[in-house]
Order: structure tokens, then C-alpha cells, then sequence
């Protein structure tokens, strides 16, 4: 262990310090959700006491009850669910398309169109809100999960071909080529060959696509006003009447809402870290 | 197919371009490339391009959706309207002041949280889902969250000040701390995405350098400025420009907080645009407003792309 810190000798290399500072680290982004958990399984009486109660004193799971009950909850789950999968799905096969373009063929302005495509990341989606509101209307795609699965496409686009254009150019030609030999067409080589190789690149990109499209809340919110086709984010909104705020349900709908993606994030969470840092962006 | 002949192969291959549908399933490798490019091209288009287009248009017309009239060209109107408009102003102001406290609060916790990060522990995996857990948190959820967290009676954190004897505060009434509940939000939000992206550049940090400096009798903090801060700078940036851009478009988190209030004085520009366009179905107005907001983020570009260009 000890030549290994040698960045961090002296001070900072004391056990004891190191394991406040991982305390601190774990503390400062573990506690709002754990708060969250706790308030989720306290009862109303508990939650109006006085000095307030840090842990739950009588853990009850009625409010679970209420946060499926009070509103269409697994609905909203469902919603944010299709609409995360279906746009996953679209970009990937986009940007399979497109990477493979970039990293292989011999196309002039291969990096300008690469750049035109990240340009588009830094495009403020917000500022679309009013073209893409009239667009989706002209449509009649309000309300439904397109109106939504499109531009949650192009959010992610440009992260995902980043990505899969870097792990492309890691495989050898060679095996795409003794599969064209065999008789696969340039596509087929492409989804039989390189896309398999090529997989935990796709996994990465599809994880960030993912939770991209399951945290977007302000398109969510302007283009499906239809409480049946609410998404999650907004879904969850919908809790707080106008003066009461019934936060052991809304902490239980959080809490519901969280553990899908913290899933996700426990279990890929070394491929998300390579993800983000070769091209991540988001904020 | 294996075991043929090159010579037959390269024959077999010329006969089946003759035909049509093999061509569209082997084509030649230009006209390939752009159909495997189309369809981002498409989407592109169709989300991106067409819309600002359409955006511009928009912003010099008349266009309101509760009249039910066409839309009629109005020159400069929305815009000369926008400049008497206190909420404007005063939206824009909060936006401009939310991205001038979060980016450089977010780049000075996240460096903080990626020196922390750094240090060699036995077990990393608390470490890093302690950094990925803020990042994935939906911001609408974090707004919530911390808007419990604020809560003038039951909230933890004015729990916590008068633990330490001092008086709770009551966050959400005054412009003030509602606003500073706000920044703090958004700082704990994106700040450990930043410390992600530093926490990826110092890994690639050589430790020679350190141990020749620590030879040559550079203090800690000697090395932090003189080894650590220039190397890093690359990913700083980067991470600085998506940041700052994802700061203008603020709107989850006042939204979910304080929807703007009290009053307007929470309110951020992409609150405005949003009501406008969703609530008063004012589409001309709210194009306006837009086309403010991309020339702020451009603007924002320009000067970040100027910085690298200059000191690179």
C-alpha cells in the first residue's frame, strides 16, 4: 500500500483521515436519497413531531400504498420506461449506422461531420421548445411517447456515436473482412461482426442514452399534458396539490422512482465512469 | 463460397453488381457511408435544423394560439416588446446570476470532490456511486429532494442549524434564500459530474512528475498549481463549456422548488419561455424569448472556444 500513495504521502496518507474523507464523499452523495428513504417510511405524526426525527421511529410502508394510489404511479413508471427503452433503442441503431460511417469507410470531411454532430450536443434544447412544440402539434404527436422518443434521440446521439466511433476503430478489420469473404454483405459484417465485438461499447452508450431520456423533465412536461402519458420526472410533480405538500408520498414516489436507475448505476457503474469521461455530456 | 477461387470470386462479384438489388446490398463504399449517415442527418434535420429555422421565423411573427388568428409578420415587435418586459429582465438576470454562482461553485466542489476521490482507498466502488448517484438523479427529483431538505419546519437542514443553535430560516419566503436554496441545489447536482470528468484527468497524471517535483523541494500546493491545475486544464474545460451551457437552460430545479416564486424572483429565462409558449400559447413571444437564450449560449461558446484557442 504504501508506495503506492505516493501523491498522497504525508498528511493525507493517514488512515484514519483518508477514512473521514471517503466518509465525507459518501455522506455528501448518498445522504439526500437516504433522507429521502427515511422520510418515504415515516407516518405523518411522526413527520409534523418536534424536534424532527432522524431515523424512522416506526417504519411503516403505507405511504408506498398511497404513492401508487393517490396517482397512476406505475403508469408513470411504465411511461418513462417505454419511452427510455424505445429512444435507447432508436439512438443506438442510429448511431451504430452513423459510427460505423466515421470510423471505417473512407468518407472526405470525416471530421467535419463529426463535429457537426457533437456541435449539435451543445445545442440548447430548451430554446426548441417552440418549433418542436408547433412540429409535434402539425403531427398530432402531443401526447403520445414519439413526441418525446425524438428529440431524447437526439439528445443522446452525439455521446453515443463518440463512443461507438472510438470502440469501432479498436477491432481489427481483419474479422470484418474474412466475413465479408465468407459471403456477409458490408451491413451484415457490421451487425454479426463489429457491433458483438463491439458490445460493451454499445452497452455504455446505451446506459447514458438511457438515463438521459429517463431524467429529461422540461420537454416531458410541455409536450404531454395528458396525465395518462405523464413520464416520471413530472408524474411525480403531480403529488403537491396546490397547498399541501404530502411529502412522505411524494418521498415514497421519489424512492420508487430512484431504485430503477440506482440499479442500473450499482451495477455498470465502472462502464458509466468510461462512458462519461470519453465523451460524456451532460449536466 | 470458401473454397472458391479468388478469380471466380472477383467474376461472381462482378455479376451480381449488375443486378439492382444486389447493388443496394453491397454498395460501393461512398454511397454507402451516406446511407449508413442518413438517418442521423434525418433526425438532425428534422429536430434541430428545421427548428431553428422555423425558431427565427417564428420570433418575427405574431403568433398566439388562444386567438385562433393566423399568424400575421410583426418586424421587430416581440423583440421591442421583450425589452420592456421587467420579467424579461428579470428572468435573464436570474439566469445569468444562477450560471455565474453554479459553474464556478460546481468546478470548485467537484475539484474538491475529485481530490478526495483520488486518494488511494482500499474499496473504490463507495467512492465512485457516491459521485455517479448525483449525476443520475433526475434533476426534477433532486429539486424535490432538497426542497424537503429546505423545508422551514421539518426540513433537515434548518434541523441541523438549530442543533447548532442558530435560527432556521424560512428558505422559500424571501427572494434571497430561496434563491441561495436554489444555487445550493444545482451546485450539489452537477458537481459531481465534474468531479468525474477531473477525476478521469488526474488519473492520467504521470506520478513521476509529482515524485521529480517533491526532488526538486515543491511544496504540496507548489505542485498542485504548478503540475496538477495546468494538466487538468483540457478537461476542465470541456467540462466548463457544457456546464455553463446546461446552466442557461435552467429549469428543473427553480421550477421544482419554487415554481419561480415568491413572485417572479426565482424565475429563470427558460421558465419564461416555457410559460409563454406552454401556458399563454404565445409562440411568437416565446420565440423571442429563445432566440435570446441561444445567443447568450452561443455568446458563451464563442468566448470558452476564444480562452482555448488563446492559451493553447
Amino acid at each position: 500500500m504504501s508506495h503506492e500513495t505516493t501523491t498522497n504521502r504525508s498528511l493525507l496518507s493517514g488512515k484514519p483521515l483518508r477514512i473521514l474523507i471517503g466518509f465525507i464523499l459518501v455522506v455528501n452523495g448518498m445522504f439526500p436519497a437516504l433522507w429521502i428513504l427515511f422520510t418515504s417510511l415515516k407516518t405523518e405524526a411522526e413527520l409534523t413531531a418536534k424536534p424532527i426525527t432522524w431515523l424512522p421511529h416506526a417504519p411503516t410502508l403505507a405511504n408506498y400504498l398511497r404513492a401508487f394510489t393517490d396517482q397512476p404511479l406505475l403508469l408513470f413508471l411504465f411511461n418513462s420506461f417505454m419511452v427510455a427503452i424505445l429512444s435507447t433503442a432508436l439512438t443506438l441503431f442510429i448511431s451504430v449506422l452513423a459510427a460505423y460511417a466515421l470510423a471505417r469507410l473512407q468518407i472526405r470531411g470525416r471530421d467535419l461531420i463529426l463535429s457537426a454532430i457533437i456541435a449539435v450536443s451543445t445545442f440548447p434544447l430548451v430554446t426548441l421548445l417552440v418549433p418542436l412544440f408547433e412540429i409535434m402539434r402539425a403531427l398530432g404527436l402531443l401526447n403520445t411517447w414519439i413526441a418525446l422518443i425524438l428529440p431524447y434521440t437526439v439528445l443522446s446521439l452525439p455521446v453515443c456515436t463518440l463512443i461507438l466511433v472510438s470502440f469501432f476503430e479498436g477491432i481489427p478489420r481483419d474479422l470484418e473482412n474474412s466475413a465479408m469473404i465468407d459471403g456477409c454483405t458490408r451491413l451484415g459484417a457490421l451487425f454479426k461482426v463489429v457491433v458483438p465485438l463491439a458490445a460493451p461499447g454499445v452497452f455504455t452508450a446505451g446506459i447514458l442514452a438511457f438515463v438521459n431520456s429517463w431524467d429529461e423533465f422540461l420537454l416531458a412536461l410541455s409536450f404531454n399534458s395528458n396525465p395518462m402519458l405523464r413520464t416520471l420526472p413530472v408524474g411525480i410533480t403531480l403529488y403537491q396539490g396546490e397547498f399541501a405538500f404530502p411529502w412522505p408520498v411524494i418521498s415514497a414516489a421519489l424512492v420508487v422512482g430512484i431504485v430503477p436507475v440506482a440499479v442500473l448505476i450499482v451495477i455498470f457503474q465502472e462502464r458509466v465512469v468510461s462512458g462519461l469521461t470519453s465523451g460524456g455530456i451532460k449536466g | 463460397m470458401a473454397t472458391a477461387s479468388e478469380t471466380t470470386l472477383v467474376t461472381a462479384h462482378n455479376e451480381s453488381a449488375t443486378k439492382w438489388w444486389t447493388r443496394f446490398l453491397d454498395p460501393s463504399e461512398r454511397t454507402l457511408a451516406l446511407l449508413l449517415l442518413l438517418p442521423t442527418a434525418l433526425l438532425l434535420s428534422l429536430i434541430i435544423v428545421y427548428p431553428v429555422c422555423r425558431l427565427v421565423w417564428t420570433s418575427f411573427q405574431n403568433l398566439s394560439l388562444t386567438s385562433g388568428a393566423p399568424a400575421t409578420f410583426a418586424g421587430l415587435e416581440n423583440y421591442a416588446l421583450m425589452l420592456e418586459d421587467p420579467v424579461f429582465w428579470e428572468t435573464t438576470w436570474n439566469t445569468v446570476l444562477i450560471t455565474l454562482i453554479t459553474v464556478p461553485g460546481a468546478l470548485l466542489v467537484g475539484m474538491a470532490l475529485a481530490l478526495m476521490a483520488n486518494l488511494p482507498f482500499k474499496r473504490k466502488w463507495p467512492v465512485r456511486l457516491s459521485l455517479l448517484i448525483p449525476w443520475a438523479l433526475p434533476l426534477a427529483f433532486a429539486g424535490l429532494i432538497f426542497a424537503w431538505f429546505f423545508h422551514s419546519e421539518y426540513g433537515v437542514v434548518n434541523d441541523v442549524l438549530r442543533r447548532l443553535g442558530f435560527e432556521g430560516v424560512i428558505w422559500f419566503n424571501s427572494a434571497k434564500w430561496a434563491f441561495a436554496a436554489i444555487c445550493l441545489t444545482i451546485i450539489w447536482k452537477t458537481s459531481s459530474f465534474m468531479a468525474l470528468i477531473i477525476l478521469a484527468g488526474l488519473q492520467t497524471i504521470p506520478r513521476s512528475l509529482y515524485e521529480a517535483a517533491e526532488v526538486d523541494g515543491a511544496g504540496r500546493l507548489r505542485q498542485f498549481f504548478e503540475i496538477t491545475l495546468p494538466l487538468l486544464k483540457p478537461s476542465i474545460v470541456v467540462a466548463l463549456i457544457f456546464r455553463t451551457i446546461t446552466a442557461l437552460q435552467t429549469f428543473d430545479i427553480p421550477f421544482t422548488m419554487t415554481r419561480g416564486g415568491p413572485g417572479t424572483s426565482t424565475a429563470t429565462l427558460a421558465m419564461y419561455i416555457h410559460q409563454n409558449t406552454v401556458d399563454f400559447l404565445d409562440l411568437g413571444y416565446g420565440s423571442a424569448l429563445a432566440v435570446v437564450m441561444f445567443a447568450l449560449s452561443m455568446g458563451v461558446t464563442a468566448v470558452y472556444l476564444r480562452m482555448i484557442r488563446a492559451k493553447g
